[in-house]
């Protein structure tokens, strides 16, 4: 985020950064060299042979060693769960050598540029700025000034309630900047560091963001009945019609729930990537998504597994394996619905919060389109034999929509870029668990890939990118 | 703020508001003429004038509107340019932290000084905002050196810095090997080397001198220039008075002894401390490498000569320990500004002054004003000039100066005098 393009700036100048470089630079080229070599060496030798022998051997000894060490007590009569300890005290050991007795401080190389994200920026009245920052790199950094437009101005930094200048890494704290700006004219504010660095911001087209009130969060709650719960429950009446359904139908209805699912993945996937483009650095963002994504996947799955694994114990019939029950299966869609639900009503809250949203009639409508088609893929795997009774549904439909008012609320109350996009991949996850259930009930009553279903995936899709272009926050 | 400090306040506040109220008439216009005023209509409301706070001292009662300019001061021993302010070398007298001296040889008269070039790892340019600076003498802007016209200026150089160095002087130097460029001479001095740069004090006039290795934009930005002052000698103006005016009519006994007078009142060896003479190098510097100023000053501390903080009406207070602090000038003494524009990366810099017009004498080598009552100049890179300001007639009072580029001004080229009776 710096815009500071060399080290040289910093407190050690020119001279203490060329000459580290150079010291860092020459260990790099003599271990280049030596690899090199090796590497040299062993195309040379294949025609002798030696390299295959090496090569079968080896194997087999590691084999051996590990079944010793596996089957044999630890000498000394070392509970072998305390070996599984040995390694971690020998590394706590030698981190401690090295904290005490830093081997590298001749091999310094100046200092790790700095690195502050403006994570946020929050606009209580048109008279104040507060920025959101965070210290994303290795050192602590001080801010000196803040410029806004170009023109230095007073600011308070608060970090943990108290008042500082400096941050340690990781550490956040909010810049409030006493300053009267007009609404929709763009502000470019600029954090001065000690050694002159400094970090910009655009806040573009800002609106005052006037915070939660109990009318706002009333407002909320309504706004997510009517997008979130409200058509979920009509797309759930769908239900007794398709009871009727023949298998082929109801497949294809369960594979068009597939592809409305697959849609949302793709929709909240994105959004987490470029959601998580403003969580500072230091909390590896996009990494974030990826672990939220497979965390909710591996997560949902294992309860999903073990929920089956009993359900094989108790039955312990020849059938087996069958997956998970169609009620469980139904309350699953609901759960990736609703953390998908959430992370919509994460948006709305946070658009609400930061003035960003005119809740038109039009966008209403558009979220209601958009959603009803989550009712049916809510309750399409309990459309085969017995109905569940009525308060399932109520739980189901709940489950699906009224995460959109949980999420709107929080998103009113504290949005953070990591939370939000947290939140995106634990529902992208989510669903791309469901829809592998879904083909897995699917595949066991008929035929997956059949014309019918590949179309009826396609409309899902069809559906949903066609609905999406009604709801633009 | 201390208790002190408050008190103090208030008793100006409620003298204040009783001499205005003393002052019927018009309620707002007379306020102003009383106090003295901030020249900048309105300054308050627009936070303009320095740290501007509904009341001063009032953390939690921030004005509505915020309040501009840095927060916190410099440190106290940082470079300190209200002594720079001041400060003229003359190989007789200035700054001790300077080698100089004067002497005689073959007739004439020889002013040296012993000029280093260091790096300056931490330049305070803004309040806890520091500046790499290569430096002469360990100072950005250098040692202001203050000759007489006809003088030898003797520089002995040494480059104490790992990059080579000139020192190239914006005078009539008439020996190509003398004129501090890559090219010539001696070409650029390295680590170590030394080199003894000789040139002829001539013309009479407010000069600059800097490096000219190159890249040239980064050893200038960098801080390496300074001001030459050459004083006109007041004999050789009674005996070419031409040289000294852009003036064809006929040369009168009366017109020459008028510039006689003034030269006399340029020169320091005569009546130069009738005047209150002070140097001003607009400068700035790129703290990001973005090939952009981030600070602008004169004398490189930006708002070094504003308000730590003001009441929006007149009472102001000097930063903490006084680093930011407006000069303070006496309404009856003549004020001659030697001005300097050392800017980088900006093509042009300028000089305004708040309710005054000055007299403006482009590159200080005539002794008639090339502008005459003017509020505003503008200089290009290494321009300089001589601006003289009268304010017997003004009531005593904060009066603004800055460069009027916007943009400069809020990012630290914003002065004041403070006009004491």
């Amino acid at each position: 985020m710096s815009d500071r393009r060399d080290g040289e700036g910093g407190a050690s100048g020119p001279d203490a950064t060329q000459d580290g470089g150079r010291n860092t630079d020459q260990p790099t080229d003599r271990e280049r060299t030596e690899t090199t070599e090796r590497t040299n060496g062993g195309t040379d030798r294949p025609n002798d042979g030696r390299a295959d022998t090496i090569e079968r051997t080896g194997p087999a000894e590691r084999t051996d060693g590990g079944t010793a060490g596996a089957t044999t007590d630890l000498p000394l009569g070392i509970p072998s769960w305390l070996g599984a300890l040995v390694p971690l005290l020998l590394l706590a050991v030698v981190v401690g050598g090295f904290v005490l007795f830093p081997p590298f401080a001749g091999v310094q190389s100046g200092e790790p540029l700095p690195d502050v994200s403006v994570s946020h920026v929050t606009l209580p009245s048109d008279e104040r700025v507060v920025l959101h920052v965070t210290n994303s790199g290795a050192e602590p950094v001080t801010v000196s000034q803040v410029l806004v437009d170009d023109a230095y101005w007073d600011f308070r930094m608060t970090a943990g309630g108290e008042r500082t200048r400096t941050l340690t890494p990781m550490q956040s704290a909010t810049i409030t900047v006493p300053y009267h700006w007009t609404p929709g004219w763009d502000l470019d504010v600029a954090l001065v560091l000690d050694s002159g660095a400094t970090v910009h911001h655009a806040i573009v087209a800002p609106r005052p963001s006037p915070g939660m009130t109990p009318g706002i969060l009333g407002t909320l709650a309504v706004v997510g009945l009517f997008v979130g719960v409200v058509p979920v429950a009509l797309g759930m009446l769908w239900f007794p019609f398709m009871r009727r359904l023949s298998d082929r139908w109801l497949h294809a209805i369960l594979v068009f729930a597939a592809g409305v699912l697959a849609f949302l993945a793709f929709d909240a996937g994105f959004e987490a990537f470029e959601v998580a483009a403003e969580i500072p650095g230091a909390f590896e963002g996009p990494l974030l998504v990826v672990v939220g994504i497979f965390g909710a996947l591996l997560l949902v799955q294992s309860v999903s597994a073990w929920q089956s694994g009993r359900a094989d114990d108790g039955a312990a019939d020849g059938e087996g394996r069958s997956g998970v029950s169609p009620l469980g299966l139904a309350y699953l869609v609901a759960l990736g619905i609703g953390l998908h639900n959430l992370a919509e009503g994460l948006a709305i809250g946070s658009a609400f919060a930061l003035g960003r949203v005119s809740l038109g009639a039009f966008l209403v409508v558009g979220f209601m389109v958009h959603n009803v088609t989550e009712g049916p893929a809510v309750v399409a795997p309990v459309a085969r034999g017995e109905r569940p009774s009525l308060w399932h549904f109520a739980g189901l439909g709940l489950l699906a929509g009224a995460p959109i008012i949980l999420g709107g609320w929080i998103g009113g109350f504290a949005f953070s870029p990591t939370l939000g996009a947290l939140f995106l991949a634990a529902g992208v996850g989510a669903i791309l668990q469901v829809n592998w259930e879904i083909a897995g009930m699917v595949r066991r009553g008929g035929h997956l890939a059949s014309a019918t279903n590949l179309l009826a995936f396609l409309a899902g899709l069809v559906v949903m990118y066609a609905t999406d272009l009604l709801v633009t926050l | 703020m201390t208790d002190e400090r408050s008190q103090a306040a208030d008793l100006t506040a409620s003298l204040r508001d009783r001499l205005v109220e003393s002052v019927a008439d018009d309620a707002a216009v007379s306020r102003r003429a009383v106090l003295g005023g901030l020249g900048l209509a309105g300054a308050g409301a627009l936070g303009l004038s320095g740290r501007g706070r509904a009341s001063a001292g009032h953390d939690d009662d921030p004005d509505p509107h915020g309040s501009f300019g840095p927060v916190d001061e410099y440190a106290e021993d940082a470079f300190d340019p209200h002594e720079f302010l001041t400060t003229f070398n003359t190989g007789f007298d200035g700054q001790d932290d300077l080698d100089q001296r004067v002497f005689e040889r073959d007739g004439q008269r020889v002013r040296e000084f012993e000029i280093s070039a260091t790096l300056k790892p931490d330049v305070e340019i803004a309040p806890g905002v520091t500046f790499p600076a290569w430096a002469y003498n360990g100072q950005v802007p250098g040692p202001t050196l203050r000759v007489t016209e006809g003088d030898v200026i003797r520089v002995v150089f040494e480059n104490g810095q790992e990059h080579p160095h000139t020192i190239h002087p914006h005078v009539k130097n008439v020996n190509p090997r003398m004129d501090g460029i890559p090219h010539n001479g001696p070409g650029v001095i390295e680590q170590g080397g030394r080199f003894v740069y000789e040139w002829k004090a001539q013309p009479a006039g407010c000069h600059f001198y800097h490096c000219h290795s190159l890249p040239l934009k980064e050893h200038i930005h960098r801080g390496l220039y300074g001001a030459i002052i050459v004083d006109p000698d007041p004999e050789r103006v009674a005996r070419n008075p031409r040289e000294y005016v852009n003036y064809q009519g006929p040369m009168t006994e009366e017109y020459r002894e008028t510039l006689v007078e003034k030269a006399r009142l340029r020169n320091r060896e005569y009546r130069a401390d009738e005047v209150n003479e002070m140097v001003m190098v607009m400068n700035g510097f790129d703290t990001n490498f973005d090939g952009e100023n981030e600070v602008y000053a004169v004398n490189t501390q930006a708002f070094c000569y504003g308000v730590g903080d003001t009441d929006a009406h007149g009472s102001w207070e000097e930063s903490e320990n006084g680093t930011i602090q407006p000069i303070t000038v006496d309404r009856d003494t003549p004020q001659r500004v030697y001005l300097i524009n050392a800017i980088e990366f900006d093509p042009i810099n300028s000089f305004h002054t708040h309710s005054q017009f000055f007299d403006y004498y482009d590159h200080g080598t005539t002794l008639m004003p090339t502008h005459k009552t003017v509020d505003t100049v503008m200089q290009c890179q290494a321009q300089r000039g001589i601006v003289e300001l009268d304010y017997s007639d003004h009531d005593p009072g904060l009066y603004m100066f800055h460069a009027h580029q916007s943009e400069f001004a809020e990012l630290g080229w914003m002065s004041f005098f403070e006009v004491e009776a």
